[in-house]
C-alpha cells in the first residue's frame, strides 16, 4: 500500500507533467470536462481526475494479475471512466463478476433445491 | 423457444433437475442446438435479436455481443470475450461491459432500477441486458442476460439468456433475481438515439463517459440529440462545446461556450474552456481577457487552481512560441 503521502506527492508530480503537455491535448488538465460540472462537489472531481491516471495504471496491472491479455488490458482501462477505475481499484475480488460460477455443497445444496422447489431460486436451470 | 422440460409439470422438471445438475455445473453450456421458437411471440417481443450461446462461465460477453448486434455493430463473441472476460474470476464486471460498450461506438446507457424502464426499452426496440442473481445472496449465482420481451399479461418476460435462445421466466420470478443485483440493467444506445425514459442526468452521466473516453464523435452526436430534447440545457451545451473543441472545430466550440454563457455568465468552467479555444485559435490576449475576468469571481472557488492552470498553459505555450521564433 502506498502512503497518502507519497500518493500525493505522485499526484502532484503527474498534474505537472500534464500542464507541461501543452493545451492542444483534448483532455489536458487545462480543460475541464462536462463529468466535473455536474459533479456535487469540484474539489473532489478534480482531485478524482487526476487520481485516475495513476488509477488506470494499478487497474491495469490488477487485471493482468487476473488473467487478462496485456494486449488487450490497455484498451480495456482506458474505455472506463475515472469513476469506474476508482470504484475497481485494489476491489477486483470483490466486486460483482457475472459468469454463472456456483459452488455449493451439502446442506447448503439441499437448501437450494428447496427453495427452487419454492419458487425463489432460479439456480438450477440450464441456462 | 420448448424444451421437453418446459412440458413437463413444474416438480417433475425440478426432479429430473436433481440428476441433471451435477453434470450442468456452473454457466452450463448446453449445445447450441437447432431451436425451433416454437410458440407464438409475445406482445412485445423483439423476435430479430441475434442470438450468442454462451461458453462455460461467458454469459457477460454473450449477453453483450448480443445486446451489440442488435444495436447494428459488427462484432463477434470472440472480441468481446477478450473485453470483457475476468479469467480469474470466471465472470465479467459490469464496468467493463459499459466499457466495451462505449469501445464498440455505442452510449451504454444504464436504466432506472424499474420494470418499466426496462420495457420502455423494449417498446423502443431495443433489448436490454440485465444482471441477475439466479441463487441468493449467500450462495449467488450472478449471470448476465438480454430481456427480449414482456408479456403482462401471462406474467412472463423473456430472454436470451446462456444457452437459451428463448428463456421465458415468470415475471415474479424473474423480478426476485434482477433486485438481487439492484434491478442492474444498461442498454446500448446508437449516438444520437435518446432513452425511452426522459431520465436528463442518467443521459449526461453515459455520455459524459464516452467524452472521458475519447470517444468525441460518438459524444458529440450524443449531446446534439440531448439538446433536441432538452434544448438550451447549459450542461449538454457544455459537452457539447467540449466534443467540438476536442475535434479541433474550435470556431463552433467558441460559439457553444458564449452561448452557455449567454445562459449563465458566471460560469466559470465555461470561461475557461472558451479561454483555451480562444488560445487554440491563436488568440492568446482574447483568451487571457477571458481568464482575467473569471478570477475575481473564482476566489475561495475549487475553481480557482483551474483558471490558473490555464492561464499558466496559455502564457507558457506563448512563452514556447516567441522561445521558437
Amino acid at each position: 500500500m502506498r502512503s497518502m503521502r507519497f500518493r500525493k506527492f505522485i499526484i502532484r508530480l503527474v498534474s505537472l507533467s500534464m500542464l507541461s503537455l501543452g493545451f492542444v491535448q483534448a483532455s489536458g488538465a487545462a480543460m475541464i470536462g462536462t463529468q466535473q460540472l455536474v459533479e456535487s462537489d469540484a474539489r473532489t472531481a478534480r482531485a478524482a481526475r487526476v487520481e485516475a491516471i495513476l488509477t488506470r495504471q494499478d487497474v491495469a496491472k490488477q487485471l493482468v494479475a487476473f488473467g487478462v491479455d496485456p494486449r488487450q488490458v490497455q484498451a480495456r482501462v482506458g474505455n472506463m471512466t475515472d469513476a469506474e477505475l476508482i470504484a475497481l481499484e485494489g476491489r477486483l475480488d470483490k466486486q460483482v463478476a457475472g459468469g454463472d460460477a456456483i459452488a455449493v455443497i451439502g446442506v447448503v445444496f439441499l437448501v437450494l433445491i428447496i427453495l427452487e422447489l419454492m419458487g425463489i431460486t432460479d439456480v438450477f436451470k440450464a441456462t | 423457444m420448448i424444451t421437453a422440460r418446459s412440458f413437463l409439470s413444474k416438480r417433475a422438471a425440478h426432479a429430473s433437475a436433481l440428476f441433471f445438475v451435477c453434470a450442468l455445473g456452473a454457466c452450463s453450456s448446453l449445445p447450441p442446438a437447432v431451436r425451433s421458437y416454437g410458440i407464438a411471440p409475445s406482445p412485445l417481443e423483439l423476435v430479430d435479436t441475434p442470438f450468442f450461446p454462451q461458453q462455460q462461465f461467458q454469459c457477460g460477453p454473450a449477453a453483450l455481443t448480443t445486446l451489440l448486434t442488435a444495436s447494428g455493430v459488427a462484432t463477434t463473441l470472440d472480441t468481446i470475450v477478450g473485453q470483457v472476460y475476468l479469467p480469474a474470476r470466471q465472470g465479467s464486471l459490469q464496468s467493463e461491459l459499459l466499457a466495451a460498450t462505449r469501445a464498440a461506438g455505442r452510449v451504454p446507457y444504464v436504466l432506472a432500477p424499474a420494470l418499466a424502464a426496462v420495457t420502455g426499452e423494449l417498446a423502443a426496440g431495443r433489448p436490454v441486458l440485465v444482471l441477475q442473481n439466479l441463487g441468493v445472496s449467500w450462495a449467488p449465482r450472478w449471470h448476465y442476460a438480454v430481456v427480449i420481451g414482456a408479456d403482462a399479461e401471462r406474467n412472463e418476460v423473456v430472454l436470451r439468456s446462456g444457452s437459451d435462445a428463448r428463456r421465458i421466466m415468470q415475471t415474479s420470478v424473474f423480478l426476485r433475481t434482477w433486485q438481487r443485483s439492484g434491478f442492474w440493467a444498461m442498454t446500448a444506445l446508437r449516438p444520437g438515439e435518446l432513452p425511452a425514459e426522459a431520465d436528463r442526468l442518467r443521459y449526461i452521466e453515459a455520455v459524459a463517459g464516452l467524452e472521458q473516453t475519447g470517444h468525441h464523435t460518438e459524444a458529440r452526436a450524443a449531446w446534439q440529440a440531448g439538446l433536441s430534447r432538452w434544448p438550451d440545457d447549459t450542461v449538454l451545451l457544455f459537452g457539447l462545446a467540449n466534443a467540438e473543441f476536442a475535434l479541433g472545430n474550435f470556431f463552433a466550440a467558441e460559439a457553444l461556450y458564449q452561448d452557455m454563457l449567454r445562459h449563465d455568465s458566471s460560469s466559470l468552467m465555461a470561461r475557461n474552456n472558451l479561454a483555451m479555444t480562444l488560445a487554440a485559435q491563436g488568440r492568446r490576449q482574447d483568451a487571457l481577457e477571458q481568464i482575467d475576468s473569471a478570477l475575481p469571481l473564482a476566489v475561495g472557488s475549487p475553481l480557482l487552481d483551474d483558471l490558473r492552470d490555464t492561464q499558466a498553459t496559455i502564457l507558457g505555450s506563448a512563452e514556447n512560441a516567441s522561445n521558437r521564433r
